[in-house]
């Protein structure tokens, strides 16, 4: 909105044209969204203490967190809003791509809500049933994946239907321009062609497991935000080397018009989570929940697919993925040998504080551990 | 001039750190501190990182 009133600005004081530029409006996007969650965060919080919204804590986890049984959580909603805002201040909101990431993002959020709601407010221990909650993921996973892939190889807003008429026509057979190819970092002439429906597919498996992975993640006093920080902050520089021309082109990268404003997005991530942080670092006065972690994740699926980043991302992602893969090995295990286990506890986080390590250390190591793995991922932006 | 930034350096140092015993004393965790002042440290870094295109 600021944009657009800028860019009237502009056209009897030069100065405005400053505006126009992706760099500046994403400094000012981290800045706004910073304000906005250390600002609204103390009220957020007093409001979800007032409303009793508070976590419940499992008894049979690490005894250091029973302290934490009462905290307010359902954070993310602060998070969310900040983003929101900052969003529609700061972005292009007739670029092609805003959209559908902030309604991915708020669509989980939804998601992540209802699960919070009825598990605090409403006191059923069991929330949303898995089925249901992949129910509705897939929904809005799938529509986004069906617009991406359509969006993404298009040149402009306008050429997006006629693409998609073109596939119709075609019977379904025509291959999307080479610009939507799964990119394998590190391998300059290495990419592989997905056609339509394997971009659908992909891109439905990214932005749900991504989500489903933070979501497994948000189980210490920072652990999944400040990760989420980092990865979206490099997957706002992508976002930059893909919008640019002359950047994509001497990067080798496929030149993606409009991608920029994914920066925006990207800032505004950054700026809430580390506003998010400021109240979440341990020990903690609000936890995101539900309603943060899966948009959260879904957020970042869904910068990575338009981007063209999806291995990078499970790169950069990689301390969701460990959460994660640790969830699915321990309860696999678990079956397959009738009840032995390869961890004390899963996600793995918990395994780590029942062997003695302090929660903040398990925290502050995977920090640690995400910045040498987004180091890793933004080196192939050189490195191939 | 290299002398006067020196002195602007110390006293800024010295005020984060009478910031930092200041939060210390009004009863907020040790962690808490810290993780707040990486968050200032980052947001500086950033604006200053953005003075490689403004101009």
């Amino acid at each position: 909105m600021l944009l657009w009133l800028t860019q009237v600005l502009a056209t009897d004081i030069r100065a405005f044209n400053v505006f126009s530029y992706i760099t500046f409006r994403a400094v000012l996007a981290t800045m706004t969204a910073l304000i906005i969650a250390i600002v609204l965060g103390p009220r957020v919080i007093t409001r979800l203490t007032q409303m009793k919204i508070g976590q419940a804590v499992r008894s049979d986890g690490p005894q250091t967190h029973l302290t934490k049984k009462g905290t307010p959580t359902m954070g993310g909603v602060l998070v969310l809003l900040s983003i929101t805002i900052t969003t529609l201040l700061w972005a292009d909101l007739s670029n092609r791509f805003i959209w559908v990431a902030l309604m991915v993002t708020l669509g989980f959020g939804a998601i992540g809500w209802v699960d919070d709601y009825r598990k605090v407010v409403r006191g059923n221990p069991k929330g949303m049933s898995a089925r249901e909650k992949l129910l509705w993921q897939s929904l809005i996973g799938l529509v986004a994946a069906t617009w991406l892939a359509f969006a993404v190889p298009a040149p402009s807003t306008e050429k997006i239907w006629p693409l998609f008429y073109a596939w119709l026509q075609s019977g379904l057979e025509m291959n999307l321009p080479a610009k939507s190819d799964l990119i394998v970092p590190f391998f300059k002439n290495i990419s592989y062609p997905l056609g339509v429906f394997g971009f659908i597919a992909l891109s439905f498996c990214v932005i749900v497991g991504t989500s489903n992975a933070v979501n497994l993640t948000d189980g210490a006093d920072g652990l999944a935000i400040m990760p989420t920080v980092m990865v979206g902050a490099a997957l706002g520089v992508f976002a930059y080397v893909a919008s640019s021309a002359v950047y994509s082109k001497y990067l080798l990268f496929p030149h993606i018009p409009g991608a920029g404003e994914m920066v925006v997005f990207c800032s505004s991530i950054a700026g809430a989570g580390l506003g998010f942080l400021w109240f979440n670092a341990y020990p903690a006065k609000v936890f995101m929940g539900d309603v943060g972690a899966l948009a959260l994740g879904a957020a970042l699926g869904t910068v990575a697919i338009i981007v063209r980043q999806e291995i990078v991302l499970f790169v950069m992602g990689g301390v969701f993925v460990a959460e994660t893969l640790s969830v699915a090995l321990q309860v696999g295990w678990f079956k397959w040998s009738g009840g032995k286990r390869i961890f004390r506890m899963a996600p793995v986080h918990h395994h780590f504080e029942l062997k003695g390590w302090h929660e903040n250390q398990v925290v502050v190591r995977a920090w640690i551990i995400t910045m040498l793995l987004v180091l890793a991922g933004l080196s192939s932006l050189k490195l191939r | 001039m290299r002398a006067r930034a020196n002195n602007y350096l110390v006293s800024a140092k010295a005020n984060l750190r009478k910031a930092q015993v200041k939060a210390l004393r009004a009863g907020r965790s040790q962690n808490q501190v810290v993780v707040r002042a990486w968050i200032i440290t980052m947001l500086l870094v950033r604006a200053g990182l953005s003075s490689l295109k403004l101009r």
